[in-house]
C-alpha cells in the first residue's frame, strides 16, 4: 500500500512537526503582503500604515518588476498588493499583468476612489482572486468622518462596477466609534450590492489608529454587541455570502505568532521586509537581498533574543504597537 | 479531465507539497506521493493513469493502491480543489 495524505490547515502553525506544519518546513514564503506604495488620496484616521505622501525612496519600476520576476520564480502563490492606495501606483497594471500572466493569485486593497467601469472591466479580465474596497460605514456621514476627503457614493459605486464586470468584490469594514453601530447595515448593504466577502475584525492600534486611539476605539460594550450582530449576520448570510470576523485582537495574534510565524512575508514600498506588522523590525531589504535570502533572515529574526523579547513587551503593553512604523533594521547574520 | 479549481495553486516542497486554494485562503499539505499524484493530476493524467503509472513506480499490483489514489483524488474534489471539466 502507499502511503498517502491530504491534510488541511486551518492556520500555517499548530503541531510542530517536519510535515508543513511549521514555516521553516517551507522553501519559500506561501504569501506576499506587499504595500505597494505610501502615496493615498484619503486621510483616513484609522490608517495603519499612516498613509498620505510618496514615501521617499519608493521601489523603482525596474525593481518592481525585478522583485515580480522573484516572486513567480519562487512559486509564490499568493500576492495582496495594498498602499497608500495602490491604485495610484503607475506600474500597477504592469505587476499585476506580469503576475497574472504567470498565475499569480491577486488580491488587491483598495479605497475604491479610482475604480470606474474601464477599471473594474480590467480587473475583470485579469481574473484577480479578489478586489477588497474598504466601506467603513453604512452611511455618508459614518463614512467621511473617518475616511477623511472619502466619498461614500463613489466607493459604493466602484463596489457596483466591480460586481457588474464579474470581479470577485470584497467589502473591509473597520469597527470605530464612529461606525461600529453600522456593521449590520453594512452587512446588508454588501449582499444587496452582489459582494462575495465580508471581512472585518477589531481595529488594530497601529499607526494613525494609534494617534487617534481614545476617539476611534469601541467601548468593550460596544465591541460585545458588534460580535453578536456578526454572528447574527454569519447565520443570516450563510450560503449566501462570506461574512467573515478575526476574533482575536491583534495582542492575540502576536502571541500564536511569536510560538507559530506565518509563511508570509511584509514588504514596504521602499522594499524593506516588516517581520509582521505590529512589530517595528526589519528583516531584510530587496535591494541588497533576494528573496531568498530574505526567507531565510526571516526565520531567523524570528529566534532572536531582542525580537523576542520586545514581542513579548508589546504583548504585556499594547501601548508599544505605537512603534511598529518606527522601523528598526535587525542585525542577521 | 480532472483540473483544478480557478483559485487553486500547488507548489512541490521538501516534504511532498503544499496546496493554497486562495479563495477561501485555504491550506492543505500533503506528502511526497500525494505531491507525485498532483503533478500526474496537472499533466491532466486520468486517475486511471495516474494509478497505472504509480504501480508501476512503486513495483505493486494495481488493485493494492487503487483506493488510496481513488481516495485521494475524492479528498480533493471533496474540498473543492479539483473538478472534472466535463461536469
Amino acid at each position: 500500500m502507499i502511503e498517502n495524505e491530504l491534510r488541511p490547515l486551518s492556520r500555517l502553525g499548530g503541531t510542530p512537526t517536519p510535515k508543513g506544519n511549521i514555516f521553516s518546513d517551507y522553501t519559500a514564503p506561501l504569501f506576499i503582503a506587499w504595500q505597494l506604495n505610501a502615496e493615498c488620496n484619503l486621510e483616513c484616521l484609522h490608517c495603519c500604515e499612516e498613509a498620505g505622501h510618496q514615501m521617499p525612496n519608493e521601489l523603482t519600476h525596474d525593481e518592481i518588476m525585478d522583485f515580480c520576476q522573484q516572486i513567480v520564480r519562487a512559486q509564490i502563490p499568493y500576492v495582496a498588493i495594498s498602499g497608500g492606495e495602490p491604485l495610484l501606483h503607475p506600474d500597477f497594471f504592469t505587476l499585476s499583468e506580469f503576475l497574472r500572466r504567470n498565475k499569480v493569485s491577486i488580491k488587491v486593497e483598495t479605497n475604491g476612489t479610482f475604480i470606474d467601469h474601464e477599471v473594474a472591466r480590467r480587473f475583470g479580465q485579469l481574473g484577480f482572486r479578489s478586489v477588497q474596497v474598504s466601506v467603513d460605514g453604512a452611511t455618508p456621514q459614518s463614512f467621511e468622518k473617518l475616511r477623511r476627503k472619502g466619498n461614500w457614493q463613489r466607493t459604493i459605486d466602484a463596489c457596483k462596477y466591480l460586481v457588474a464586470a464579474g470581479v470577485n468584490t470584497e467589502i473591509v469594514f473597520v469597527p470605530t466609534k464612529f461606525n461600529i453601530h453600522e456593521t449590520g447595515d453594512v452587512i446588508d448593504l454588501a449582499y444587496r450590492l452582489g459582494i462575495y466577502g465580508f471581512y472585518t475584525g477589531k481595529t488594530m492600534q497601529i499607526g494613525r489608529a494609534a494617534q487617534n486611539w481614545d476617539i476611534l476605539c469601541p467601548s468593550d460594550t460596544e465591541y460585545e454587541q458588534f460580535f453578536k450582530v456578526l454572528s447574527q449576520k454569519q447565520a443570516q448570510y450563510d450560503g449566501k455570502m462570506k461574512v467573515y470576523y478575526y476574533p482575536d485582537d491583534v495582542i492575540e495574534e502576536l502571541k500564536y505568532r511569536l510560538e507559530y510565524p506565518s509563511t508570509s512575508l511584509l514588504v514596504i514600498p521602499d522594499g524593506k521586509v516588516k517581520l509582521i506588522g505590529p512589530l517595528p523590525f526589519i528583516c531584510g531589504d530587496l535591494r541588497k537581498h533576494r528573496l531568498a535570502e530574505i526567507w531565510e533572515r526571516y526565520q531567523k529574526a524570528w529566534q532572536l533574543t531582542h525580537v523576542r523579547a520586545f514581542t513579548q513587551k508589546v504583548i504585556n503593553d499594547s501601548r508599544l504597537l505605537a512603534e511598529s512604523n518606527r522601523w528598526q533594521e535587525l542585525s542577521i547574520n | 479531465m480532472m483540473q483544478f479549481a480557478e483559485h487553486v495553486q500547488v507548489r512541490p516542497e521538501k516534504f511532498g507539497s503544499v496546496i493554497f486554494e486562495t479563495l477561501c485562503e485555504k491550506v492543505f499539505v500533503t506528502n511526497k506521493t500525494g505531491a507525485e499524484i498532483l503533478r500526474l493530476l496537472k499533466q491532466h493524467k486520468t486517475p486511471e493513469e495516474i494509478i497505472a503509472q504509480l504501480a508501476h513506480d512503486y513495483g505493486c499490483s494495481i488493485d493494492l493502491i487503487r483506493n488510496d489514489v481513488e481516495e485521494f483524488i475524492t479528498n480533493l474534489t471533496n474540498h473543492a480543489l479539483l473538478k472534472n471539466a466535463h461536469k
